[in-house]
């Protein structure tokens, strides 16, 4: 019955969310944003739909992950598929 | 009917009365299962949580981004590109769009500079992001500098700040107008950061992209599509960090399930016993084992689901802030609307529940199957 | 009528420490009386109870209750059988810790489904006969040894049992309370229930109602004697 609650409560909580997405929608087309600002350690992880395939690498292809929300984040699937294509 | 009804309940109370006997044991083999499913379920709510976000945030974002590479790099894209790219058949307009990192050393912040689309702020003005109000303390009309690329510091006007609302999105913006960040970016008058593309029909967005990279072989295309999938792949299962905590969750799981099946105390196997020679069946007493798992279960998935549920979306994924924030300055309050995947959660339902139920049976099995003449003697 | 034709009992056949309980035992037990089986411990008097009252099967040899043969049944019936028919009381006792002493009474007859309060009812009026009932929500932990053998007795007769087999029950249990035992099972038996019981307690075999006792040594059965 909790659980039941908890959905109720999660579906109404969507619902009234609608005008908030609405004005984010809004925003995202006004100033052209590409993505979400969660992680702003890094190029990379700031703008993860943007980045090129060298950046993560910094230095050296073998290098360790510098940022720890690098671990969190995998390159998008563009990246790979558009890097295939070009080789 | 009514008697199999009957039979099940004074069965499932008896069980319950036999859990409640052992309260030390059992109470903490119920904080155990039930913080992994916690932790299991903050997991699945978060990463859930922010893809739809993404998806349903994202939906107006750019249609074609174009970028410029080279030395397997990003650079600025030269002006002049735009003439060519606004006769491929399908493209609408051709806008092109100035942004970049500026880093705080004083805040050891790292900070989006972009000139907005439409509507950019006066010259000697910027709009900045809730978050940096926050750390700066800065509001509407206050002062503020930024040294530029030349070393030297520019003062800029704050004529808004950004509504905390849209914060997953603007954080750590500072909106200017073109003039200023050409200016402050030392960026040259022909050239931009990329190129965004409005086209006349969404499904035209793969051809166009291949008529790009066939003009300008050093271009990348990224369309809307791939921009919203981007962030399908945020929080992959493959991503080390989370299968760290999925190896953990399931270790910790195996660990006591494996405890629960090797074997019923001598206690345990007494009553079982006596049980049986009192005139229970062996069904009788596996249904007594069933439901002891079940309890368990339920009310370890229960708890762990709803505290994941009030961790995620009513403390904002408190207890992930070290993990998300890395070694981020400027990081949002993951205010996230609690969108439900009961999908998910039905697998980790099966996966943990029924696991566990069995693991209560099995050992149960060979005790209640023994002739109950061996507890008189 | 329980009967028994020709039966064995075999522990760990074919392994080294192989054991044969009971030796081909024929024998009649009359429904209605008191009958004792008598002898020393390794006699095989827990072996035989056990097997009477179907808690397993002999390793050769049939079994007949009142002309049905019980020996071939499977489990179920079998189990179905042993909790409506017999009613056991144990040495040890073997009350279920943790639980009070009416809980304890209940149990057997939970896998019957019948209504709770029917049950609850029936079980407090068993244990009024034996002036349980300010002890009914005791924790068996707290019953004095002669409380905790009228619950055992209560529980064995939860099921309306037609007869209630007893192994060793006066074991533990100081001469008045032995005699107390006696006497209630005298009183059950007046009432047309079968007793069975084994044991080697002369205030138990040297009964005055003892319908009939049965000497058994080494598993085989060396001595019958019938009384009034």
């Amino acid at each position: 019955m909790a659980l039941f609650g908890m959905a109720l409560h999660a579906e109404y909580n969507v619902k009234a969310s609608a005008p908030v997405f609405a004005r984010k929608v809004s925003i995202v087309r006004q100033l052209g944003l590409t993505d979400l600002c969660l992680f702003t350690e890094a190029s990379y992880t700031r703008h993860i739909s943007m980045t090129d395939m060298a950046t993560p690498f910094q230095d050296s292809p073998a290098t360790f992950e510098h940022f720890p929300t690098g671990a969190l984040v995998s390159p998008p699937s563009h990246l790979v598929s558009n890097h295939v294509q070009k080789d | 009917m009514s008697k199999r009804i009957e039979r099940q309940r004074q069965i499932i109370d008896f069980t319950l009365a036999a859990l409640m006997r052992r309260k030390g044991k059992n109470g903490a083999l119920l904080l155990v299962y039930a913080l992994v499913i916690f932790v299991l379920a903050s997991v699945l709510f978060c990463t859930h949580a922010l893809r739809r976000e993404a998806d349903l945030v994202l939906k107006s974002a750019p249609e074609i981004v174009l970028q410029r590479i080279l030395t397997g790099r990003n650079q600025p894209v030269p002006i002049a590109w735009a003439d060519k790219v606004r006769h491929i058949n399908g493209v609408i307009s051709v806008q092109p769009r100035l942004w970049g990192y500026q880093y705080d050393t004083v805040y050891r912040a790292n900070y989006t500079l972009m000139v907005p689309l439409e509507n950019p702020p006066v010259l000697g003005t910027i709009d900045i992001g809730s978050g940096i109000s926050k750390i700066q303390g800065a509001s509407s009309g206050d002062n503020i500098a930024f040294t530029g690329h030349d070393g030297q510091p520019r003062l800029f006007v704050i004529r808004n700040i950004l509504d905390n609302e849209s914060q997953l999105l603007t954080n750590d913006l500072i909106l200017l107008s073109e003039k200023d960040y050409r200016d402050f970016s030392g960026i040259p008058t022909d050239q931009a950061t990329d190129f965004v593309l409005r086209v006349r029909n969404p499904k035209e967005y793969s051809t166009i992209a291949e008529k790009l990279v066939r003009m300008f072989p050093d271009s990348r295309p990224i369309i809307r599509t791939e921009i919203q999938r981007t962030y399908d792949a945020v929080f992959n299962w493959r991503s080390g960090l989370l299968i760290v905590i999925f190896s953990a969750a399931a270790l910790a799981f195996i660990i006591f399930a494996w405890d629960k099946a090797t074997g019923l105390s001598a206690e345990e196997r007494k009553e079982m016993g006596i049980l049986k020679a009192v005139g229970w069946e062996t069904s009788d007493i596996l249904l007594m084992k069933f439901w002891e798992g079940t309890a368990i279960s339920l009310t370890a998935f229960l708890v762990g689901v709803i505290l994941a549920y009030f961790h995620i979306f009513f403390a904002s994924a408190a207890l992930f802030a070290p993990v998300l924030k890395g070694w981020s300055t400027l990081y949002p309050t993951f205010r996230l609307t609690p969108f439900l995947d009961f999908g998910q959660l039905a697998t980790l339902f099966f996966l943990t529940v029924v696991p566990y139920t069995i693991s209560t049976i099995i050992p149960s099995w060979r005790a209640a199957t023994i002739d109950p003449d061996a507890v008189m003697r | 009528m329980i009967r028994t034709h020709s039966i064995s009992k075999v522990f760990n056949a074919g392994r080294p420490n192989e054991f044969t309980a009971l030796h081909e035992i024929s024998l009649d037990i009359q429904l209605g009386e008191i009958t004792v089986l008598k002898g020393p411990s390794g006699s095989g008097k827990t072996t035989l109870l056990g097997l009477l009252g179907c808690m397993a099967r002999p390793t050769t040899g049939r079994i007949f209750l009142k002309e049905r043969e019980i020996t071939s049944l499977p489990e179920r019936f079998l189990t179905g059988i042993r909790r409506s028919t017999f009613g056991f009381i144990f040495q040890q006792f073997n009350l279920i810790r943790g639980i009070s002493a009416l809980e304890n009474v209940m149990v057997p007859a939970y896998p019957n489904g019948e209504k709770f309060a029917q049950l609850r009812k029936r079980a407090m009026d068993t244990m009024e006969v034996f002036n349980l009932v300010n002890r009914a929500d005791a924790k068996i932990e707290w019953l004095s040894g002669g409380e905790a053998q009228r619950v055992a007795i209560a529980r064995a007769l939860i099921n309306n049992p037609t007869v209630i087999i007893a192994d060793e029950p006066t074991a533990h249990l100081d001469t008045k309370l032995s005699h107390e035992f006696m006497s209630i099972m005298q009183e059950l038996n007046a009432n047309g229930t079968t007793i069975i019981l084994a044991s080697h307690d002369p205030i138990v075999y040297d009964s005055s109602q003892i319908n009939r006792i049965i000497e058994m040594r080494d598993g085989r059965v060396v001595h019958e004697e019938s009384r009034s």
